[in-house]
């Protein structure tokens, strides 16, 4: 038996022990070991150091943009830039995340159906102040996305999506040429998918996730033809009849059984999978694949064509696109140094050179893409691509793709046959004026 | 676990500290308050660290739902409880609601069922133990990969063209491919039974613990008393699993209405919303629409309803 | 006699049988996983689908265990997710004991705070919760993933604890105490040498959650150097394509530490908990 305060002692001994115990765990986690600088960027003694989140160096050769950095700090001295790369599927909420908590990289790579949120989130800054700042011309520039008259994304370097067509399979059903107008289109497709071995002409991803296949492979027919889906003033345009004619072709192509299954949950990735193991025979896809394409299935014989039109239409081409895009952060403290990484990387030979290693077109006027070592094929787009218009109406806009998403909810309605093209139109202009 | 006593452990509630039943061993009064301050002792580092991670930022998240314009721009403003009315009355959501509702409730009773089965069956008198050490691994395969592979090499598999289909056909089960994931008559039972086999080995292996743990007195017991294998099962497993089966089916509904990434990566919520699940409608709210009001609010509305579940899975605690 | 030895055979082969059916069940992906790993990229959609194909190699795990930063993910993901299941155990025993043992006001508030914790869609808790890390000045560094993972795991933990705990009779606690030992010596000496199997499952759950937790793994680091492997194999699923390969090669690489994990602790499940501590 021992005495009460012994025990009292014990008892608090122990209680002590147990709460020191915690408090050592957690303030032991919190000391040991960090990884990494949790500051945005740096400076040292004169020397500064940008973060540039992007996903390209994954789809660049290996080391090409470790060296383009380097040859960067080479000009620049006092400028050092880390490559902080992201996964592309994550990076919008990423960026999203980064910006409400101010921690964004100081040199981000965005694509353009983002930019007019994250203007408005404040999270990019304004680039033609910087412009102005730097005394740069802008003229230089092929292309700038604009919010309310100011730039916040310069395309680095713009990926076209012609039409990808399988000669062999094209041949093998008996068409001749490869298709430049819509009735041609629907004929081949039609012929392709008649050829056996479960083959089909055309796919068409409509994944909801993703919703990109409104804009690559639906949109891109009204505006091959020189239609647009927003008024002058940027108000939705959905009931007009140029549209109307888009969707309804896109419908036709379905009736007639000539997209590949699985188009209501299909992503790009699939779409490109499919094109290239040879099960679809045309498909509209990204210019930078065409190496993609080669390497895994080298024997495949295809080429690239214009984006067929409407039959009467005689006017330039349409062509979808997609670039990856640069902008700097709002919370840099480095943002006259940041400007000087986009302005290298617009600079004409860096820019020429980025294209021909990413299989793009330059982002800057007059540079033109070395196509000596490149694929024949490059040359072939680039023709297309000179004498058309490269128009994707999303770029800018807010809500993207929410727009897209929604759009794809009224298309989906319509292809299983639970909607008509009118209602979908008009349920889908209700939408898009809630937005715009 | 338990003990070769048939009587188990008296409820917690009926506990009382142990100087209270035995004063005569532990002789002389003890300030009750120290004494009282004990248990929050064990607690500490618990509600320290879920106080500051977690209950910080979900009260910044219902603060977030109760306003407006909240995180995309700079001033959000006091807006009640329009963003609740939004959501509710949203046909998106409450399709949301419906297919999470059946989602959970489906998954959550084939891990149940599967996970007894298989563990009955790897914990067979039987065979050797090596034997089932082989089987083991092989089973708890499922749970060893991150779910966006598992998403990845399902598709893979689901595809129109891919495996599943190629072999269907060929066996002859299948007259031509069905579009496991695109369908809008299958997604959804396709998506729930990924999202089984992702799942079941957690179930297997809390079950073939409890089942180790269930004596083999009490199987004698039963036997003596002229109970074949059925009655067995019956009278002396369920009953000794109760409490393992009833935690782990409240929390797979908790963890599976989470389940966003699965969702997200085979079918997006789609097609036709049908695989639309609470989960990717508050994704879409937030990282599309740029709503994170609405989303916030989804998120709160969510939780309630899983409040729900944990009060009734405390107070069963309590019962026992 | 016969019958009964005929019997036990047929239920022999029926155990078998459905073992099969299960391992089959089980394993196909995770076949079809290894395989893929040793494809090139080109052939994972080929049809007719194939096991082996013509260009079988290990090219792509050699690309992998040769990559500095690859390496650097298998290392991240270890140390966090060694510490978080090492830490988590250590809180979720005390916390377990503390709901099992005691009884005190608030108790039942907690105990439902603890499992709602693990309600809120993690999506919408991202943003604040980055501020929060950011403004406790662990962004970006092992211990702000490792407490967010604790956070994660804990809430199960501590349920399973308590209720490993709860079916611990008192008396074995008392056989200790009577000799004058504490509940906190009762604890550590007495109820978690019993309930190991049980805590062995807790430890390896918790590890396997944070060994493939993604979201906040990707949100909170910032750097290579502190990336965890789920988020490895993010980077390999690109904009245009997936580098297939490489993704399964690194899934079945990243599933190795925990199988031997599993391999290692699944002794302990063998045998029944039977304790010789306390019997009728």
């Amino acid at each position: 038996m021992a005495a009460g305060s012994a025990m009292l002692q014990s008892r608090l001994k122990r209680l002590v022990g147990v709460v020191s115990a915690a408090a050592v765990v957690i303030t032991g986690a919190v000391a040991c070991g960090s990884g990494g600088d949790n500051s945005s960027s740096s400076s040292s003694g004169g020397t500064v150091t940008l973060e540039f989140a992007q996903w390209w160096g994954a789809e660049l050769p290996s080391g090409s943009l470790d060296k383009i950095m380097s040859d960067f700090s080479a000009q620049n001295p006092n400028i050092k830039v880390k490559l902080l790369s992201a996964p592309y599927a994550s990076t919008k909420q990423q960026l999203v995340s980064g910006a409400a908590s101010r921690t964004l990289p100081d040199v981000v790579g965005l694509d353009g159906a983002w930019v007019s949120d994250f203007a408005k989130q404040g999270a990019i800054t304004d680039l033609s102040a910087l412009m102005s700042d730097a005394k740069y011309d802008p003229s230089q520039l092929a292309s700038q996305v604009q919010v309310k008259g100011k730039t916040y994304m310069i395309p680095v370097v713009n990926f076209i999506y012609p039409l990808f067509v399988n000669k062999d399979l094209l041949s093998k059903a008996g068409v001749k040429a490869v298709p430049s107008t819509r009735t041609q289109f629907l004929d081949a497709a039609k012929k392709i998918s008649a050829s056996g071995g479960n083959v089909k002409g055309w796919a068409l991803p409509l994944d909801t996730a993703v919703p990109n296949g409104i804009q690559n492979d639906v949109m891109s027919w009204l505006w091959a033809s020189g239609g647009t889906m927003l008024t002058q003033d940027g108000k939705p345009n959905l009931t007009s009849a140029p549209v109307k004619s888009a969707v309804d072709y896109v419908k036709s192509l379905n009736d007639a059984g000539v997209i590949a299954p699985g188009a209501l949950t299909m992503k790009e990735q699939d779409k490109v999978e499919k094109f290239t193991t040879g099960q679809v025979g045309m498909v509209i896809d990204s210019l930078a694949h065409i190496t993609l394409i080669k390497k895994n299935n080298p024997k495949l014989n295809f080429t690239v064509a214009a984006i067929p039109a409407e039959d009467s239409y005689t006017g330039p081409r349409g062509l979808p696109y997609a670039s990856w895009g640069i902008g700097i952060a709002e919370s840099t403290k480095h943002k006259a140094e940041a400007w000087k990484l986009v302005q290298y990387l617009m600079s004409q030979q860096v820019n020429s050179q980025m294209s021909t290693l990413a299989n793009g077109f330059p982002g800057t006027k007059g540079a033109q893409p070395d196509f000596s070592k490149s694929d024949p094929l490059f040359k072939t787009a680039f023709d297309i691509y000179s004498k058309g218009k490269v128009a994707n109406e999303f770029t800018g806009l807010p809500k993207s793709e929410d727009l897209m998403r929604s759009f794809d909810e009224q298309l989906q309605l319509v292809l299983t046959g639970k909607q008509s093209v009118d209602d979908a139109l008009n349920k889908g202009q209700q939408a898009w004026s809630s937005v715009l | 676990m338990e003990p070769a006593q048939l009587d188990p452990t008296t409820a917690p509630d009926a506990v009382t500290l142990a100087e209270d039943t035995h004063p005569a061993v532990r002789g002389g009064a003890r300030p009750r308050a120290v004494r009282g301050l004990v248990p929050y002792g064990y607690l500490s580092p618990t509600m320290v660290l879920i106080f500051v991670l977690m209950i910080i930022p979900i009260v910044m998240v219902i603060s977030y739902s109760f306003r407006d314009n909240v995180i995309v721009q700079q001033n959000s403003v006091f807006a009640g409880f329009a963003n609740y009315t939004k959501v509710l009355t949203d046909p998106d959501f409450l399709v949301a609601l419906k297919n999470t509702f059946i989602f959970i409730t489906v998954s959550m009773i084939a891990h149940l069922v599967l996970g007894l089965a298989f563990a009955m069956l790897l914990n067979t008198p039987l065979l050797s133990g090596v034997t089932k050490a082989i089987f083991r691994i092989v089973y708890i395969l499922p749970w060893l990969f991150t779910i966006a592979v598992i998403a990845v090499i399902w598709r893979l598999l689901l595809d129109p063209s891919g495996v599943v289909n190629y072999v269907l056909t060929a066996v002859g089960v299948l007259q031509h491919g069905v579009n496991w994931l695109a369908d809008p008559g299958w997604a959804l039972w396709t998506l729930t039974f990924i999202n089984i086999w992702s799942g079941y080995p957690f179930f297997m292996i809390s079950l073939l613990a409890g089942l180790q743990g269930i004596s083999s007195d009490l199987y004698e017991a039963a036997a003596v008393d002229g109970a074949n294998a059925y009655r067995q099962f019956l009278h002396v497993t369920i009953p000794q699993l109760r409490p393992v089966l009833i935690s782990m089916a409240v929390l797979d509904l908790i963890w599976t209405s989470q389940q966003f990434a699965l969702i997200w990566l085979t079918t997006g919520g789609g097609p036709l919303h049908v695989t639309e699940m609470l989960s990717t409608y508050t994704y879409k709210q937030a990282f599309s629409e740029y709503e994170f009001s609405t989303a916030s609010a989804s998120a709160v509305i969510v939780l309630l309803l899983t409040m729900i579940l944990a009060v009734f899975y405390v107070r069963q605690q309590r019962e026992r | 006699m016969q019958t009964r030895k005929r019997r036990r055979l047929g239920v022999k082969v029926g155990v078998i049988a459905g073992l099969c059916a299960g391992a089959a069940f089980a394993g196909l992906p995770v076949i079809w996983m290894l395989s893929t790993s040793f494809k090139n990229n080109g052939e994972v959609f080929q049809v007719p689908p194939r096991l082996v194909t013509k260009n079988f190699s290990f090219g792509a795990y050699l690309k992998i265990l040769t990559d500095e930063t690859q390496l650097r993910f298998f290392l991240n993901s270890y140390i966090v997710a060694l510490s978080v299941t090492a830490l988590t155990l250590l809180v979720a025993i005390m916390a377990g004991y503390g709901f099992s043992r005691y009884n005190f006001p608030l108790k039942k508030s907690i105990n439902g705070i603890i499992i709602s914790v693990q309600a809120v869609p993690p999506i919408t808790l991202v943003i604040p919760y980055f501020g929060l890390v950011v403004a406790l000045g662990l962004y970006n560094t092992y211990p702000g993933l490792i407490l967010t993972h604790m956070v994660f795991t804990l809430p199960y933990a501590i349920i399973m604890t308590t209720a490993y705990f709860n079916t611990l009779p008192r008396e074995l606690d008392e056989s200790v105490k009577v000799d004058g030992a504490s509940g906190w010596t009762a604890l550590w000496r007495i109820l978690v040498p019993i309930s190991i199997p049980g805590l062995v499952a807790v430890g390896v759950y918790t590890f396997m959650i944070s060994w493939n937790e993604y979201l906040f793994a990707l949100t909170l680091t910032r750097t290579d150097n502190m990336r965890t492997v789920p988020i490895g194999i993010q980077l390999l699923m690109g904009q245009h394509s997936y580098e297939w390969n490489q993704m399964m090669a690194m899934s079945i690489l990243g599933s190795i530490p925990v199988l031997v994990l599993f391999l290692l602790f699944q002794r302990r499940f063998i045998g029944g908990l039977t304790s010789g501590a306390v019997k009728a």
